[in-house]
C-alpha cells in the first residue's frame, strides 16, 4: 500500500513538473524572442495602461514647456509629454500636483493651497489646449471611453496634504477641480500624518486627529487615500480609519529593497486583506542597492588627490574640472536599475499579496526612470518582462490598471453609500 | 607615498556617488512685502550637491556649514558659486546678494542647507527677473522650483539648464 501510494506520488510530481514544462516551452523556447515581443506589445496596445504617479505638473509650471512636443529626455531630463505617452501606448495618467512642504501656519497653508490650485489649474489648461489628443478623466471608467476615443486620459492628484491645510472644507474644493487621489504627507511631518523620512520622527504616531477626519471627507467624496510617503503607522491607521480601500500611488516592497519608503511583507499582506494595492514606482534607489564601483571610486579619489586647493582655482579651471569628472563618471558607469528590478518587486508583491493589489506608478519627472524604462515612451518594456517571466493578458491587465480601477470603484461606491445613509 | 595612498583610501571611504539622493532638485523662495519693503529669498540645497558644486566632494565636511568650526572661506565659496548660477533683478536691476543666515535641515543624504538673504526694495517692484540654474553644471536634469510670494499672492516657477531664466512683470 505504501509503495503503491509512492508510485502514485512520483507519477504525479512528473506530471505536474511536464505540465508547467510544456507552459514554459510554449513561451521560451518554441517562441523567438521577437515573437515574444511581438505578443507583448500586442497585450501592452490591448489592456488599460495606467500610471499612477507622476510630477509631470511641476514640468508645466516650466516658462515655455509644451506638453504637445517631445522632448528629448537626455538633454531636458523631461519625462512625460503627450507624443510620449502615445508612443509608450500609456493609455492614462494621475498628475500629482506637488506643494513643498514649509511652513505650517495659516500664512503657509494658505499660500500652500494658492500654489496647488494654480498647480491643478496647469494640468487643466494644458488638457483644454490639447483636447484633440487628451482629456480629464474623473472617474474610472473615463480612462476606458478616452481610449476608445483615441484619447489619453488625465487623472489628477494631489502628492502632500499640506495644502489641505487646517480646513477640512478645502478637500471638497479640491475633489471639484478633479482630484481623485491625495497623498496624505511628502517628505516632512504636516498636519495630517507623519512622513517616512522625516528626520524629526513621529509627531502624531501616525495619522493625526485632523488627518482622521480628512480621511472620512476623502471616503465621503470618493478620493483615493493614499500611503506613499508616510511612515508606517501612517498605513496601519489609514487602514484602521478609511472605509474604503487604499493605494499607495509609487512604493515597492522592502524584502527586496531596503527602503523606509517600501512596503513591508505585513503591509503588503493587510493591503491585500485591505483590497487595496500597491504602485510600483521607478525610483532607482527604491528598486535595488547601489552596487558598489569600486573603479570609480578609485579614479575619482585619484583625481581629487591631484586637484589644486579650490581657493587657488579659477571659475574657468573649475569649469575643466567639471569635466573631467563627468568623463571619469561615464568611463566607470554604475549599473543602473533595470525593468528586471521592477518586476522583481512585482513578482514579489504577487507572492506575498496577489494579483489583485500591485500596480504601476513610474514617478516620472519626480525621480522615477531607469535603463530600460527611461520615460513614458519606454513602458512597454515593463509588459514585455511581465511576459517573458509567464504572465499572461489578464494578469497583466490587472497589473497595468486593471487593479486600480477596481479600488476606483469601489472608493466611489463607498462614498456613494455613505453620502446616502447621511442624507436617510 | 604611503601617505599619499592612505589619503586616497580614506576619501573613498567617505565617497557616495551622485546618486545619493533620487530628487534633483532644489527650492527658492522669494517673498516681497510691501509694508516692510523687504524682498527675502531662501534657497533649499541639498548639502551634498553644495559639496560637490563647490569641492567636487558630496560627502566632504570641509566646509562644515553651520557648525562652530565653519571656516571663513564657506560663506565666500558658496556666494561665488550662487552669484555663477542665479540672481535676482528687480525692477531691471540685479540685486547684490549677502548671506544673512544659514540653517541645515534633515539628515542623511537628505540633509538640506538653507541659505537665507535679505534685501532692502524701497520702490515699488515692478518687475523681478529670476535666474536659477543652480546645480545644472553637475546634473543635466536639474529642476529649480522658484516660489514668489508678492504680498498675499503666490506663483510658481521651474527653472532648470533649458530655461534658466524668466521675468514676472506686476
Amino acid at each position: 500500500m505504501k509503495q503503491q501510494f509512492q508510485l502514485v506520488f512520483v507519477l504525479c510530481f512528473f506530471l505536474l513538473n511536464s505540465c508547467k514544462e510544456n507552459r514554459t516551452s510554449k513561451n521560451s523556447k518554441l517562441e523567438t524572442e521577437e515573437e515574444l515581443i511581438e505578443r507583448a506589445l500586442k497585450i501592452h496596445k490591448k489592456v488599460l495602461t495606467l500610471d499612477t504617479h507622476a510630477d509631470t505638473p511641476i514640468r508645466m509650471i516650466e516658462p515655455g514647456f509644451d506638453m504637445s512636443k517631445r522632448h528629448d529626455p537626455n538633454e531636458t531630463g523631461s519625462k512625460v509629454d503627450y507624443p510620449r505617452m502615445k508612443e509608450g501606448d500609456l493609455d492614462a495618467i494621475f498628475f500629482a500636483a506637488f506643494v513643498a512642504q514649509d511652513i505650517r501656519n495659516d500664512k503657509g497653508n494658505s499660500r500652500a493651497k494658492s500654489l496647488c490650485i494654480q498647480m491643478i489649474d496647469s494640468i487643466l489648461v494644458s488638457i483644454e489646449r490639447n483636447s484633440d489628443n487628451v482629456g480629464l478623466a474623473i472617474n474610472p471608467q473615463d480612462a476606458y471611453s478616452l481610449e476608445k476615443e483615441g484619447k489619453r486620459a488625465i487623472y489628477i492628484g494631489i502628492e502632500n496634504g499640506y495644502p489641505i491645510g487646517e480646513d477640512l472644507s478645502n478637500v471638497e474644493t479640491y475633489f471639484n477641480k478633479g482630484v481623485r487621489y491625495i497623498t496624505l504627507v511628502h517628505s516632512s511631518n504636516n498636519d495630517l500624518a507623519d512622513s517616512s523620512t522625516d528626520p524629526k520622527g513621529s509627531e502624531h504616531g501616525g495619522i493625526s486627529k485632523f488627518g482622521s477626519k480628512v480621511v472620512s471627507e476623502m471616503n465621503r467624496l470618493g478620493i483615493m487615500v493614499d500611503v506613499s510617503h508616510g511612515s508606517d503607522s501612517v498605513f496601519y491607521d489609514a487602514i484602521k480609519l478609511s472605509k474604503a480601500p487604499i493605494i499607495a500611488t509609487h512604493s515597492n516592497a522592502r524584502a527586496v529593497t531596503n527602503h523606509k519608503r517600501n512596503m513591508t511583507d505585513e503591509m503588503l499582506r493587510l493591503m491585500a486583506s485591505n483590497g487595496g494595492v500597491v504602485q510600483l514606482t521607478m525610483l532607482a534607489n527604491y528598486l535595488r542597492e547601489v552596487p558598489p564601483n569600486i573603479e570609480l571610486d578609485s579614479a575619482i579619489a585619484a583625481h581629487r588627490f591631484k586637484m589644486k586647493d579650490i581657493d587657488k582655482m579659477t571659475d574657468e579651471e573649475k569649469v575643466f574640472l567639471r569635466k573631467e569628472f563627468q568623463e571619469i563618471n561615464e568611463k566607470y558607469p554604475t549599473p543602473q536599475a533595470t525593468v528586471k528590478h521592477v518586476v522583481d518587486h512585482i513578482d514579489h508583491i504577487i507572492k506575498i499579496a496577489g494579483i489583485n493589489h500591485v500596480g504601476i506608478g513610474c514617478d516620472f519627472d519626480g525621480g522615477g526612470g531607469i535603463e530600460g524604462v527611461f520615460d513614458a515612451s519606454e513602458v512597454m518594456n515593463i509588459t514585455i518582462e511581465l511576459v517573458r517571466r509567464g504572465y499572461n493578458e489578464e494578469q497583466i491587465a490587472k497589473i497595468w490598471g486593471g487593479n486600480l480601477i477596481r479600488v476606483f470603484k469601489e472608493v466611489q461606491a463607498i462614498s456613494e453609500r455613505i453620502k446616502s445613509d447621511s442624507s436617510a | 607615498m604611503t601617505i599619499r595612498w592612505l589619503i586616497i583610501s580614506l576619501t573613498l571611504a567617505n565617497f557616495n556617488n551622485l546618486d545619493a539622493h533620487p530628487l534633483r532638485l532644489s527650492l527658492c523662495e522669494i517673498e516681497y512685502t510691501s509694508s516692510t519693503k523687504l524682498i527675502s529669498i531662501h534657497l533649499k540645497l541639498f548639502l551634498t550637491d553644495v559639496n560637490e558644486a563647490l569641492l567636487f566632494n558630496p560627502k566632504s565636511d570641509e566646509l562644515a556649514f553651520c557648525q562652530p568650526n565653519e571656516p571663513i572661506k564657506a560663506n565666500e565659496l558658496l556666494l561665488n558659486y550662487i552669484n555663477r548660477f542665479f540672481y535676482i533683478k528687480a525692477n531691471g536691476k540685479r540685486i547684490s546678494l549677502k548671506i544673512k543666515r544659514k540653517r541645515l535641515s534633515g539628515d542623511g543624504e537628505n540633509t538640506a542647507l538653507w541659505v537665507y538673504f535679505e534685501l532692502s526694495q524701497p520702490v515699488i517692484l515692478e518687475s523681478l527677473e529670476i535666474k536659477n540654474n543652480i546645480f545644472t553644471d553637475l546634473f543635466f536634469d536639474q529642476n529649480n522650483i522658484v516660489y514668489i510670494h508678492l504680498d498675499d499672492e503666490s506663483k510658481s516657477i521651474m527653472l532648470n539648464k533649458k530655461t534658466a531664466i524668466h521675468k514676472l512683470e506686476f
